[in-house]
């Protein structure tokens, strides 16, 4: 057939030996927590589709405080389809931080950060932050009156920071009060800054996968070495096709969030009207804010708000070193006390989400 | 020889003095001693005089209100016959005072070739002039308004008859109900002293003071500045028309201009005029139409009329407003419409000028114009929202086609699973 | 265990079952494609009209004439005064916010409402109108034969 002729024309010319062993070779692990090895396809698919709609968008965005806002309104109205390239770009941003921590908690209590994988951990961390500054950063980008606010007091708690704060601030926002220039800097950020990045530390973290494999579970690796072997199904088709699957519902459910929630417009910002009521950044960031809302302004003398960011700066490193600080982990143990930890941890930031929801 | 030294230095210390009486102002004799008087009454004319006051600014002096000598420093020299000395000018000699210079065109050329030179005639026109000639010396003169040290131009916002201070200054007396007892109406009632507190409930004074509009109406505007006197029944159409024309002209067009014997008056209010409102037409108890007619005079049906057809202009254009709201918050684009919504608001307003031709044809025939506007709207705005619902179906397709990807996609895998061995 | 499946059902269920994946997986792709492809091609109007539009060609204005458009949300008049130069303005009178008109009788700017007159530099004549209108910045470009008029709010 033409596809075998033209396969084998570029073999001649680029070998596509390793490309084939690949296709025909490459295993998944079978076991009963295989349902969660989807997640970071998921994710990657997500971030994908980001892309995609993300280069649309730019063909018709203007990143100027005067037209940000009615380049958008255009897109929506006006530019075919446009309402539906924004709206699948911004749910699917949320769906993308969703899976992402749902991929960071899986692989946090299947333990699949353990030696070798702790690379991969990292990046992976690294690529979870890097989606939340996607999010931080695109949500300003419509110039409208919530992103306004949103963005304004998300800088604002970067002041907290003893020392360099007042530096990160003004760094942020490209001066010291959130104007135009903030939304070109963040413009940038979003569109060549941070897919840059993203696309080393994500070619990093699929390049660990490639090398090392899928993790297993503690439990199927003891096993494995008391004699009983791990099920493989071929990654093609069987894997792909299942990961399509899970794809094709994640679109489903992009698709149905577009038209029964599309997206709002609001109002375009307006640095000298009011701060509306109930401003609140957007549900990732939202334990967090919470959190900070009730510390008290002072704590032992030192500013209440400065504590909470070198706490979550604290958790943040903390994170990122899991895979060093897990030690029975390393030697294939099960670690309960950290469980433990991890399913509070969870639990706390399910809570106060849904607090802040509440709350305002 | 002592002697002769002794002499010489008195001689030149009476010529030090009198070089310095000489050289100081001619006003320092009024000044010196008033200033220093303990009594209020007589020093605080001084001090104001000589503060911000437009006639000293121009080189005029006490002598020149008052006579007298400005250079004696005895009070009987300063003062004497043969000075022209008048003193405090009693209220119906104020006028005559002023009038002195401001009435001369010549004289006021050379200061203020704009102003003008008949207030004194206008005065003898006024209520204020005339009670004052027949020996009132309650009422108001020159210096009541005006001041008469400290005096400071009318475009001063510190002058008590700049615009904003107006009412202010006529309140002094119009709203003294001691000063203003004994005074009566035409009628014989006894004169109102809530006038002023009436005019501040208005949107005329809300217009002046909140809006800062300087061309708002205040006392002045209606009443004439020294001319001053209520404008009469008869000519109130006339009066509120001088900014009001529009309503002018129609309603001197309309049968109740033969008919109201205070004009606009009679439903606005003279000096309480409030921000009209809808209400006022039609036939309920708290329209105005209501208190003079009755069910089956023509009247009455014509105010039904009109109110309906208001009310239902308002009804179309909170629809329209609404449709498009819905269609824009789905995202579609209604920029023309919301300006087309504008065009329907305004025939709104131009319906609210037109009922004062009292004629429900004209109101209906402007406010046609409007309700052809909301359907149009309407039209526009209901198809967008069928734009909209066609695109939810699109959707809705797309989804259904992906959802039987997803289960074809499921039974596949299982096929799959079952050749390699992965299933029974 | 299961026997051996018979050769005939089973490759037809899994060729209509192929032929079901074929067409979901063709109907997604075309369901995205379409609009991606409806959206790149540019809309009528190119750009958002929201600091500059265009009032038409030079040609369609006499002198003496004025027209009313819209500019973003809200109308805008553009005046030919009686000597040929172009003057534009928010068509929103500062009154009551009924939409001016030009009156070519006496080359001024009146709001039908409530009598209030312009002059031709936007300024209050007479009439209700506490302040004057929003003047615009009007502009003509193109090609010669082919000019444009403009209107900008900068």
């Amino acid at each position: 057939m033409a596809g075998r002729a033209i396969v084998a024309w570029l073999d001649e010319r680029v070998d596509l030996s390793g490309l084939r062993h690949f296709v025909a070779e490459k295993t998944v692990p079978v076991h009963a927590h295989k349902v969660w090895y989807y997640m970071g396809g998921l994710a990657l698919f997500l971030f994908l589709v980001q892309v995609a709609t993300g280069i649309l968008l730019l063909l018709y965005y203007r990143p100027s405080a005067s037209e940000a806002y009615e380049s958008v309104k255009f897109i929506v109205s006006t530019v075919e389809f446009g309402w539906l390239i924004r709206n699948v770009h911004s749910w699917s941003a949320n769906l993308l931080v969703l899976i992402a921590f749902i991929h960071l908690f899986s692989t946090f209590f299947l333990r699949a950060y353990r030696r070798p994988r702790e690379l991969t951990w990292l990046s992976g961390v690294a690529l979870l932050f890097l989606m939340l500054a996607f999010g931080f950063s695109g949500y300003l980008l419509p110039w409208n009156e919530l992103a306004f606010f949103a963005t304004k007091v998300g800088t604002g708690v970067a002041g907290a920071v003893p020392v360099v704060g007042d530096f990160l601030v003004r760094f942020m926002r490209g001066g010291d009060e959130v104007t135009g220039a903030t939304l070109t800097r963040f413009y940038g950020l979003h569109v060549a800054v941070l897919p840059a990045i993203t696309t080393v530390v994500l070619a990093l973290h699929l390049l660990l996968i490639q090398r090392q494999g899928m993790s297993v579970p503690i439990g199927v690796e003891k096993r494995a070495r008391e004699g009983v072997p791990i099920a493989q199904m071929p990654f093609f088709p069987n894997y792909v096709l299942r990961d399509l699957m899970w794809w094709f519902i994640a679109l489903a459910i992009i698709a149905a969030l577009s038209v029964f929630s599309p997206w709002e417009l609001g109002q375009k910002a307006d640095a000298f009207a009011p701060v509306p009521a109930g401003i609140r950044p957007e549900w990732y960031f939202l334990a967090m804010f919470q959190l900070l809302k009730m510390l008290p302004s002072h704590i032992l003398g030192l500013e209440g708000e400065m504590l909470g960011v070198l706490g979550f700066s604290l958790i943040a490193v903390a994170v990122l070193l899991v895979p060093f600080l897990d030690t029975r982990a390393a030697r294939g143990e099960p670690n309960r006390p950290l469980t433990v930890i991890g399913i509070v941890g969870l639990i706390l930031f399910i809570a106060f989400t849904i607090y802040g929801y509440v709350a305002a | 020889m002592a002697s002769f030294k002794r002499t010489l230095l008195v001689v030149l210390a009476v010529m030090a003095g009198a070089a310095a009486a000489a050289a100081q102002p001619a006003t320092s004799g009024c000044v010196t001693c008033h200033a220093g008087l303990a009594e209020a009454r007589y020093a605080a004319p001084a001090a104001d005089f000589g503060g911000t006051d437009v006639h000293r600014e121009r080189g005029f002096t006490c002598v020149d209100c008052h006579g007298g000598d400005a250079r004696a420093t005895d009070k009987a020299l300063a003062k004497a016959p043969a000075t022209l000395y008048r003193g405090k000018p009693s209220p119906q000699a104020v006028v005559a005072v002023c009038s002195r210079c401001h009435s001369d065109a010549a004289f006021m050329r050379k200061f203020a070739p704009r102003q003008r030179v008949d207030q004194a005639v206008e005065f003898a026109a006024s209520v204020h002039g005339q009670r004052l000639a027949t020996g009132d010396t309650a009422v108001a003169t020159c210096t009541s308004c005006h001041g008469a040290h400290g005096i400071r131009l009318v475009s001063d916002a510190r002058s008590p008859v700049f615009p904003l201070n107006v009412a202010g200054t006529c309140a002094r007396c119009h709203a003294d109900p001691a000063h203003m007892k004994g005074y009566t109406l035409p009628g014989g009632e006894p004169l109102p002293t809530t006038q002023v507190a009436d005019y501040e409930t208005s949107v005329h004074f809300a217009a002046l003071t909140k809006a800062n509009d300087l061309s708002a109406p205040t006392c002045n505007d209606c009443h004439g500045n020294h001319g001053a006197a209520p404008p009469g029944a008869g000519s109130v159409v006339n009066v509120c028309g001088t900014c009001h024309t529009v309503f002018a002209t129609k309603f001197a067009l309309s049968t109740h201009s033969q008919i109201f014997d205070r004009g606009c008056v009679e439903c606005h209010g003279n000096h309480a005029v409030l921000e009209p409102s809808d209400t006022m037409i039609g036939t309920s108890g708290d329209s105005l139409c209501a208190g003079c007619h009755s069910d089956g005079d023509s009247g009455f049906a014509a105010a039904g009329a009109m109110r309906r057809e208001i009310d239902r202009m308002k009804a179309a254009i909170d629809a329209s407003r609404a449709l498009v709201a819905r269609a824009a918050n789905a995202g579609m684009e209604m920029s023309d419409q919301e300006l087309a919504l504008r065009e329907a608001f305004n025939h709104l307003t131009l319906a609210r000028t037109e009922v004062h031709t009292f004629d429900p044809a004209a109101v209906s025939a402007v406010l046609s114009k409007g309700l052809a506007i909301t359907t149009a709207v309407d039209q526009a705005a209901t198809a967008a929202l069928e734009e909209w619902r066609f695109r939810w179906t699109g959707l809705v397709a797309s989804v259904i086609a992906i959802l039987v990807t997803v289960v074809a996609l499921f039974f596949k895998v299982r096929a799959l699973d079952r050749d390699h061995g992965l299933r029974a | 265990m299961s026997e051996l499946p018979s050769p005939g059902a089973p490759v037809r269920r899994r060729t209509v079952l192929d032929a079901i994946l074929g067409i979901g997986i063709f109907s997604t792709l075309a369901s995205f494609l379409y609009p991606v492809w409806r959206y790149v091609i540019p809309p009528a109007l190119a750009e958002p009209d929201t600091d500059s539009v265009v009032a038409g060609r030079l040609a369609e204005f006499r002198n003496n004439s004025g027209a009313v458009l819209k500019f973003g949300t809200k109308p805008a008049i553009v005046v030919r005064t009686p000597d040929g130069q172009f003057r534009a303005f928010n068509a929103v009178c500062t009154h009551l916010d009924c939409t001016v008109q030009y009156k070519s009788d006496t080359s001024q700017i009146w709001c039908a409402c409530h009598n209030g007159l312009y002059d031709l530099s936007g300024n209050v004549v007479s009439g209700p109108p506490p302040r004057p209108l929003e003047a615009f910045r009007v502009n003509v470009r193109g090609e010669p034969g082919q000019e444009e008029v403009v209107i900008s709010r900068t």
